[in-house]
């Protein structure tokens, strides 16, 4: 009897656990139960690379007590605005977490603790220009998300914070990039006046 | 016999065995002689890399898309902005290639495009990168060059074979950029530790830097025709500098010129298409990743390396029994069940299957390709650049149409525009039927009585032309171009003692 009970417990785990992976967590399953604030001293335009985002979060106390006992893992997630999905389907909303596009670039990941977290953290420079808000997800010890929090309402619309990208380019290459194209056009000039030579000489001969 | 003002080039000998206008007769791939394989693989190395960097921006869009904020709209205008510029640039070229020679005329237009490659690297907007785009596919033209210098070097019984091989080895930088660009960003992101939004700046050096060399290669070691550069041809008299009012006169007004630029619209146009949209198809339709899908993507244009030139050789293969009736039955029947394969490949739901027929599909519609320009040198001897020309510009005139109908907006999912495009496919090429050689006949029609090549060759020329002896490298090429016959026609008639080279000296 006790083995059956056994095979049964671990089945009925394993069962549980590909019923999550397979079927998918979606979003609208999971419950605000955590609360995020985002802020910055440069005010809501930061630049990639330079500027700094404090971010805090706590668990929302009206949720009843025990909500919290299966956390395990905290990420941090920069997530884009609608204004900055419009016409980019590769940055696309779906309800299946697995599908689904929106938060693309992970702050940190930290382990649950349910106040007194705060997460200073540098833009990185290759977030590109967009507008953003910061989601936080919170997974349990098998890794399947139980929960969020995020800084901005429903619409995704308040509290959005603006990134100004790097360009990418540098002094050097773009005096080496014009070099080479008047060195192109240039060699070009002297391919003409080398043929026009060729044919004056065949014809003296 | 034949007297030449200038001795040297009869006594010259060539490495290959050639005909009377000292084209090559034989096809030897890996030999480098000069000039005819020397040409060969010149043309076909600078054109792949003018592929290149055409479709370089395509495998890094996922970094260059976020660096330059670009929308869904963006990318498709650019896409399309890429094929666009070929479509005159392609014609341009054709004329330019009978006036200034294939030399000259494709260094220029690498060196002249090249600039726009470099300056990818600085691009900083979504104008700036369209307009890139847009330059960069200009030098799509050298396409016309290439086809031209290997109808200059090489015999009818062999030119289709030149003609695809290089036509075919060119494409394979559209699917070879799909692998290099990748690999050359990683190498400078990871290896060298450059943020993203630099390593793609300036992995683009590496193809500006490779279409710069190849035209030097061109410009140094190459010659137009077997006897030398068109400048010094020109200038000793042995060829005769021609206009170009007249040479533009006759592609025009020659309606075969017109009937193959649609139908390679639907040929190569289609291909041209497949290469901007495959890789996000399947990666929406069957949720592969974005690395799936970019060697999903890379196959299709990687099958050249065998499809196009494949259809070259078989027009060579077909036309020594059945002449140009052969060359004609092939292409149509090819380019049909390329349709056919394009309708149904829309219309698979499974990705193995669809990654099957698509395969299929490549190697259909590219040897159709390949197909085209085993009848395209035949069209017109005097006017060989412009039609050549016209035909590469209606191949990106197809791309053009096909995107905009079929692959803009959110009128038709992907999968119902590559069924449409098959029907389109198929509709179009029902005008090869027009097709008709007085001489040889067409598809349904065979020669009509008592006409020989001569007749068709010299009626570019006026009487006045003629009594200067300009016309006698159609006279050549029309006895030369006497195998199109087939087996069948080796009893028809032949000139008449009127057209003697007694004329001409």
């Amino acid at each position: 009897m006790d083995q059956f009970h056994a095979m049964f417990a671990v089945g009925y785990l394993m069962l549980s656990c590909f019923a999550a992976t397979c079927y998918g967590v979606t979003f609208s399953s999971l419950h605000k139960t955590l609360i995020v604030s985002a802020s910055s001293p440069q005010g809501h335009v930061l630049k990639a690379g330079e500027d700094e985002l404090t971010i805090k979060w706590e668990v929302n106390q009206t949720f009843p007590p025990g909500t919290d006992s299966t956390y395990k893992t905290v990420k941090l997630k920069l997530c884009y605005a609608p204004e900055s999905q419009k016409d980019r389907p590769w940055r696309k909303t779906v309800d299946d977490l697995k599908k689904d596009k929106t938060c693309q670039h992970t702050i940190i990941a930290r382990p649950y603790t349910p106040s007194n977290n705060s997460f200073i953290w540098t833009v990185d420079r290759d977030i590109p220009s967009a507008m953003f808000f910061v989601r936080a997800y919170v997974y349990d010890g098998q890794g399947v998300a139980v929960g969020y929090g995020q800084n901005t309402d429903r619409s995704k619309t308040a509290d959005l914070f603006t990134v100004h990208a790097i360009t990418g380019r540098h002094v050097t290459i773009d005096v080496a990039s014009v070099c080479f194209s008047v060195f192109s056009v240039g060699s070009l000039v002297g391919f003409f006046y080398m043929e026009r030579r060729k044919g004056k000489v065949s014809l003296v001969k | 016999m034949e007297i030449s003002q200038n001795t040297n080039t009869t006594d010259r000998k060539f490495a290959l065995p050639v005909d009377s206008e000292h084209k090559s007769t034989e096809f030897r791939l890996f030999s480098i002689a000069s000039p005819h394989m020397r040409a060969f693989h010149l043309s076909w190395i600078s054109f792949f890399s003018c592929f290149v960097s055409t479709f370089a921006a395509p495998p890094l869009l996922p970094i260059i898309r976020d660096n330059l904020n670009l929308t869904a709209t963006d990318i498709g205008n650019a896409g399309i902005a890429a094929v666009s510029g070929a479509v005159f640039a392609r014609v341009a070229m054709g004329t330019a290639c009978d006036l200034f020679g294939p030399r000259l005329a494709s260094s220029s237009l690498i060196l002249l495009t090249a600039p726009a490659v470099f300056l990818s690297l600085i691009a900083n907007s979504p104008a700036a990168f369209l307009m890139v785009r847009f330059f960069t596919g200009f030098s799509l033209a050298t396409f016309v060059s290439t086809q031209f210098w290997m109808s200059s070097m090489f015999s009818p019984n062999v030119v289709g074979t030149a003609n695809g091989l290089s036509g075919g080895w060119g494409n394979l930088g559209g699917g070879a950029t799909q692998l290099i660009m990748p690999l050359v960003y990683s190498l400078i992101h990871t290896n060298i530790g450059s943020t993203k939004f630099t390593a793609w700046r300036v992995a683009f050096f590496i193809p500006a830097f490779f279409q710069m060399l190849s035209a030097y290669a061109i410009f140094f070691l190459g010659q137009d025709m077997p006897d030398g550069n068109y400048v010094r041809l020109e200038k000793s008299g042995e060829k005769h500098k021609d206009s170009f009012s007249q040479v533009f006169y006759h592609a025009i007004t020659n309606y075969r010129g017109w009937i193959l630029a649609l139908t390679y619209g639907y040929c190569f146009g289609v291909e041209l298409t497949i290469d901007n949209i495959i890789a996000q198809y399947f990666y929406d339709r069957f949720n592969v990743n974005l690395h799936t899908a970019g060697i999903i993507a890379a196959s299709f244009g990687l099958a050249n390396l065998f499809s196009r030139p494949g259809g070259g050789i078989l027009s060579d293969v077909v036309a020594k029994r059945f002449g140009m009736r052969g060359r004609l039955w092939t292409l149509w029947i090819v380019q049909m069940i390329g349709g056919l394969l394009c309708l149904l490949l829309g219309k698979i739901g499974s990705l193995s299957g669809s990654v099957a027929v698509m395969l299929v599909f490549s190697v259909f519609v590219q040897a159709a390709c390949g197909l085209t320009f085993g009848v395209v040198p035949f069209i017109s001897r005097r006017s060989l650049g412009v039609i050549s020309g016209m035909t590469g510009g209606g191949g990106n005139v197809g791309a053009v149409l096909t995107q905009v109908i079929f692959f803009r907006g959110s009128r038709y999912s992907t999968e119902d525009g590559i069924s449409l495009m098959g029907v389109m496919i198929m509709c179009c090429t029902l005008v090869i039927l027009l097709i008709y050689f007085p001489q040889w006949g067409g598809l349904f029609c065979g020669p009509r009585k008592g006409v020989t090549e001569e007749d068709y060759y010299l009626s570019e020329w006026t009487t006045a032309e003629k009594e200067q002896g300009f016309h006698k490298m159609s006279l050549k090429f029309s006895e030369n171009s006497r195998r199109e016959r087939g087996k069948k026609g080796e009893s028809v008639p032949l000139p008449s003692d009127k057209e003697t080279p007694s004329t001409f000296v």
